[in-house]
């Protein structure tokens, strides 16, 4: 074998704690990148190519004139790329016993024929099952959260009807937001079942994919043609939907947790580096006097640089034959985790052969990029200086600190502040590395809180414990009637609206506002006012929008009037004040304007319950005996939820992403901890012989083992305090940026107490663990082996 | 005519803030090829700076060191590791052999670095070397399994590996008992019969019947130059 290779692998050979450490930090970071760059790589495109290889439609329309209509002609069209009818109803499904929540249902035209907005069997092999007549296929999503299962019939209710349907077999629709977070039942059957079930004919709403699109407005213009052209036949357009253009309606959830890995990543690898480049300079510290030989001997500069490159180039080889094949795994695991969360599958099976050459590059060039400073400054020392190394010496110390002095601090603290200050530089970069550790992990627990605390805030904004949302409005009185014997009622209002088909949306990524009517004075709305007030009076032309309408009309001011179109009829109020809502955009206005305006019979679609017992439990109770009482009513509902339930809804979108901030700031803090133990042990090596010196003048084992802890705690003391400070500005920045990233709303930067005592915890444990590990080791070696330390 | 080792008017002084210290002052010194010469002196009187200057480890301050035609003090640091493996070897105090290779090793790394000896002829050099040390026994071995007289031997050989016309050591028998000294001062005495220049550094007393010359250094400068045949 090459004699520098022998010698390297026999330097390797010399400290193998200190080597464990460095391939151990190497794994660290190269793992964490490599998972990063694995599950990045794979979740960036497989979500989409999930979404694209159901071949999504740029719009739909309804419209009840459809059977004018000759769908052949259409598909000839030039702008027409592809067109077939999927109708759609909003209806309710039992998922449990008295418990039910909406349901979506598909009427596929051909299951046999499936271009446009492809469904796939459960295990998304092929194409799904062929449900017959009066069967439905359930997307798999839904099994996760009812006790739905094929083989088996689904009780459905459309309008006052209650239908069993027989569950033939389990679909896969990667195009749809996942209904464990939307709390609804995806359902697929075919025309005739449709219209069976639902009661309405088939083949009133059209899916279509343009030609020669590649923006939302080419879509909107190609739509609008297409609405002229209808027109020219006798067709009536209904609606028009246009989904945000080839995006699936969650990619912002996978945007989020794609840049929190990112960013965390990319800290947890500069962390990293730190580490990884103190260890291999304390590693070249030890080898300054024989570099001195080398050159004594007869080897240049560059002789020694190869020797000293070939012990990193070793080291990273090493650490990636351990960190790759690790990396590819977890990286694989998360992004099968995050997969199985968004209800899509991994569609890489294998990872492109670039990603290894990358993920080998950068176990290799990364130590040596890493270590190339503390390399060219060992190899750069001249004989003279190498051979007079006996490490850090006492001229270092130039003068006492001041402040030091003044306090009158027991020796063995002093010497502790003053060995601290000894390296600057080292004390500066272990400080900063530690106070970024403990400044992330602290934001990951305030914007932990902010979102907490906008859910506490959405749970607070309305005051209701159960709320009905019936498809059509209709007399109040008849609407309470079934209500009336109901346990657990303390009262209940009703209010109207307009846009009640959207209103089952709770998150939703449509545009679009509603019109709430409701009591000007009631109590049951809590909002926190941005701008201006709430409605003063039944007679005043007022309105309110919460944040979202006002964001979307581009944030009118509070006292201009504003035009708005009810029901096809015109509306003119004033503009009083915003509201902190989060919700869709939605605006708010005295119920005696709206029947005024709009609804002359004084209907009602929305009967809000108060419970008396507001405990969980009796809600839940009560909401079970609402759903009783509507079963045999023949009120068409379109859901009855539980405002507990709509907060769950929202946190069940953020579940994911509020782990993951917590897990990858926890990622970073250790890793920033396992870089100061590296700088306590590269400090104490360092004064090795000053510990004999120590030892020789009578100090105690226990003496210099306190001596380093207590170094060790200064470091993490300062550390800690840098870094709650760093948090401050941190977490209101971080709240801002991922409350627009996740909920496109500004997140208050709030202050998690509990947040602020596990980061101080934490961080002194690990303070405490990365002195106290090297100082145990400082006090094993031996007055003579400390003296006799070169 | 020039000699094989020649100082001309060297001095070397050391700065730090306001105090300047003159480790050398204007050293003029001829070594001729062949010689074995011993460099005396106390602590703080310039030997090892001398030593130092000898194996292009330092510059002069002022002066000019000339060895075997070369200017040594104008060459740079890639030059002078080059000139450095094939003209001198060093033998230092405390040996300093790599602890992490064999014996044979630290043979073979020196030829390696120098490549002056072919590729396949170093392992037969290197344990020529050793046998001639009388330490070939030994040759597989680490350092640390090795007596410091045994050590010393492998550092002399190692100090060989490039057939370096001059040989250097730095207090080579400081930590050494006389017996082995003895050995070790026998083995130069023998270098210096196959030609090699041997200088030897040392704060010890040394008599004039085991060196061809004895260098005195007090205070940077030389105090005495004594040959064998001079008077005593």
């Amino acid at each position: 074998m090459n004699i520098k290779l022998l010698k390297v692998i026999g330097d390797l050979r010399i400290n193998p704690g200190r080597i464990i450490l460095v391939i151990f930090a190497l794994i660290i970071g190269l793992w964490g990148v490599g998972s990063i760059l694995v599950s990045y790589t794979i979740l960036g495109r497989d979500l989409n190519e999930n979404f694209i290889r159901t071949i999504p439609p740029h719009a739909a329309i309804t419209s009840r004139d459809f059977n004018k209509l000759d769908l052949a002609a259409l598909r000839k069209h030039p702008e027409i790329e592809k067109v077939e009818f999927r109708d759609f109803a909003t209806l309710r499904i039992q998922t449990h016993q008295d418990e039910w929540i909406p349901l979506w249902l598909f009427g596929v035209e051909d299951f046999n024929n499936l271009d446009l907005a492809r469904i796939f069997d459960q295990n998304s092999n092929s194409r799904p099952i062929v449900p017959k007549d009066e069967d439905m296929l359930i997307e798999r999503d839904g099994l996760r959260f009812s006790e739905l299962k094929a083989g088996s019939p689904a009780r459905v209710r459309a309008g006052g009807r209650v239908i069993d349907v027989p569950v033939a077999g389990i679909s896969f629709d990667p195009a749809q937001a996942p209904g464990t977070q939307d709390h609804l039942i995806y359902a697929y059957v075919n025309k005739k079942t449709y219209t069976e079930i639902t009661g309405e004919p088939s083949n009133q709403r059209l899916i279509i994919r343009f030609n020669n699109v590649k923006t939302t407005q080419e879509v909107q213009a190609a739509a609008d043609g297409l609405v002229n052209y209808f027109k020219s036949f006798g067709i009536t357009v209904d609606t028009i939907k246009i989904p945000k253009f080839m995006e699936h309606p969650h990619q912002w959830q996978l945007n989020t947790l794609l840049f929190l890995e990112g960013s965390i990543g990319f800290l947890a690898f500069f962390l990293g580096a730190v580490l990884v480049s103190q260890l291999i300079a304390a590693i070249l510290a030890r080898q300054i006097r024989q570099i001195g030989i080398l050159k004594a001997i007869g080897a240049s500069r560059s002789q020694v640089f190869q020797i000293y490159l070939t012990m990193v180039l070793v080291l990273g080889a090493i650490s990636g034959v351990i960190a790759v094949p690790l990396a590819v795994k977890s990286g694989y695991a998360y992004a099968y985790f995050v997969a199985n969360i968004l209800n899509f599958e991994v569609l890489t099976a294998s990872l492109p052969h670039h990603m290894y050459l990358y993920l080998i590059a950068a176990s290799l060039l990364l130590p040596v990029l890493l270590s190339l400073p503390a390399i060219l400054k060992g190899t750069r020392i001249s004989v003279r200086e190498a051979l007079s190394e006996y490490g850090i010496q006492q001229a270092s110390v130039v003068k006492k600190s001041r402040i030091i002095a003044k306090l009158s601090l027991p020796r063995n603290l002093v010497l502790a502040f003053e060995n601290t200050m000894r390296r600057k530089k080292r004390l500066a970069v272990t400080v900063a590395a530690m106070a970024l550790g403990v400044a992330i992990f602290n934001t990951g627990f305030n914007v932990q809180q902010s979102l907490k605390d906008l859910l506490s805030d959405v749970n607070n904004s309305m005051k209701h414990d159960v709320q009905v949302v019936l498809i059509n409005q209709m007399p109040k009185e008849e609407a309470l009637k079934y209500f009336s014997g109901i346990d657990n009622i303390s009262r209940i209002e009703t209010w109207n609206g307009g846009r009640g088909a959207m209103q089952n949306m709770i998150v939703s990524t449509d545009s679009g506002v509603g019109i709430v009517a409701l009591p000007y004075n009631t109590d049951l709305i809590g909002f926190r006012s941005i701008k201006g007030r709430w409605l003063s009076g039944p007679s005043d032309p007022e309105i309110v929008m919460n944040q979202e309408a006002a964001k979307m009309y581009d944030n009118p001011a509070i006292g201009n009037s504003q035009l708005l179109s009810i029901r096809g009829k015109q509306y003119k109020a004033k503009l009083v004040g915003i509201a902190d809502e989060f919700e869709k955009p939605k605006i708010y206005m005295a119920q005696e304007q709206y029947d005024a305006v709009a609804n002359p019979e004084h209907y009602i679609n929305s009967l809000m319950f108060v419970a008396k017992d507001k405990s969980y439990d009796k809600v839940l109770a009560l909401k079970k005996n609402i759903e009783k009482a509507i079963a045999p009513s023949g009120l068409q509902v379109l859901y009855v939820i539980m405002q507990a339930e709509r907060v769950k809804i929202i946190y069940d979108h953020l579940k994911i992403i509020l782990v993951t901030i917590v897990f990858f700031a926890l990622l970073v803090l250790i890793v920033s901890a396992v870089g100061m133990a590296s700088a306590t042990s590269i400090n104490i090596m360092e004064r090795t012989r000053e510990i004999g010196v120590l030892r020789a003048i009578g100090a105690t084992p226990a003496i210099i083992y306190n001596l380093f802890v207590a170094e060790g705690m200064i470091v993490s003391a300062v550390s800690i305090l840098l870094g709650l400070l760093l948090s401050w500005p941190l977490s209101i920045f971080a709240s801002k940026f991922f409350g627009n990233l996740m909920l496109e709303v500004e997140l208050r930067s709030s202050f998690s107490k509990s947040g602020f005592v596990i980061t101080l915890i934490a961080t002194l444990v690990f303070g405490w663990l990365a002195s106290r590990i090297p100082a145990r080791k400082a006090i094993k070696v031996s007055t003579r082996e400390a003296l006799s330390y070169e | 005519m020039s000699s094989f080792i020649q100082f001309n008017q060297v001095s070397r002084w050391f700065e730090s803030s306001s105090v300047r210290f003159e480790a050398l002052k204007n050293i003029d010194l001829h070594i001729e090829q062949g010689e074995h010469v011993a460099i005396i002196g106390k602590s703080g009187s310039g030997k090892s700076t001398l030593l130092n200057m000898l194996t292009g480890i330092d510059h002069p301050s002022r002066g000019t060191v000339q060895i075997n035609f070369t200017d040594v003090h104008t060459l740079n640091e890639s030059r002078l590791a080059k000139w450095r493996g094939e003209n001198i070897g060093i033998v230092f105090q405390f040996f300093q052999l790599i602890p992490t290779l064999s014996i044979r090793g630290n043979l073979l790394l020196a030829m390696d670095f120098v490549g002056s000896i072919p590729s396949n002829a170093r392992n037969d050099r290197a344990e020529a070397l050793l046998a001639q040390v009388g330490i070939l026994q030994h040759a597989d071995k680490l350092p640390a399994a090795l007596s410091g007289g045994e050590q010393q031997r492998a550092a002399i050989a190692r100090a060989l590996a490039n057939d370096p016309p001059i040989l250097v050591a730095d207090e080579p028998t400081g930590n050494l008992d006389s017996k082995t000294t003895e050995d070790i001062q026998r083995l130069f005495a023998d270098l210096v019969g196959n030609g090699k220049t041997v200088i030897v550094v040392t704060h010890e007393t040394v008599l004039n019947t085991e060196y061809d010359r004895i260098i005195a250094l007090k205070d940077g400068a030389v105090a005495a130059d004594t040959s064998r045949n001079s008077p005593q």
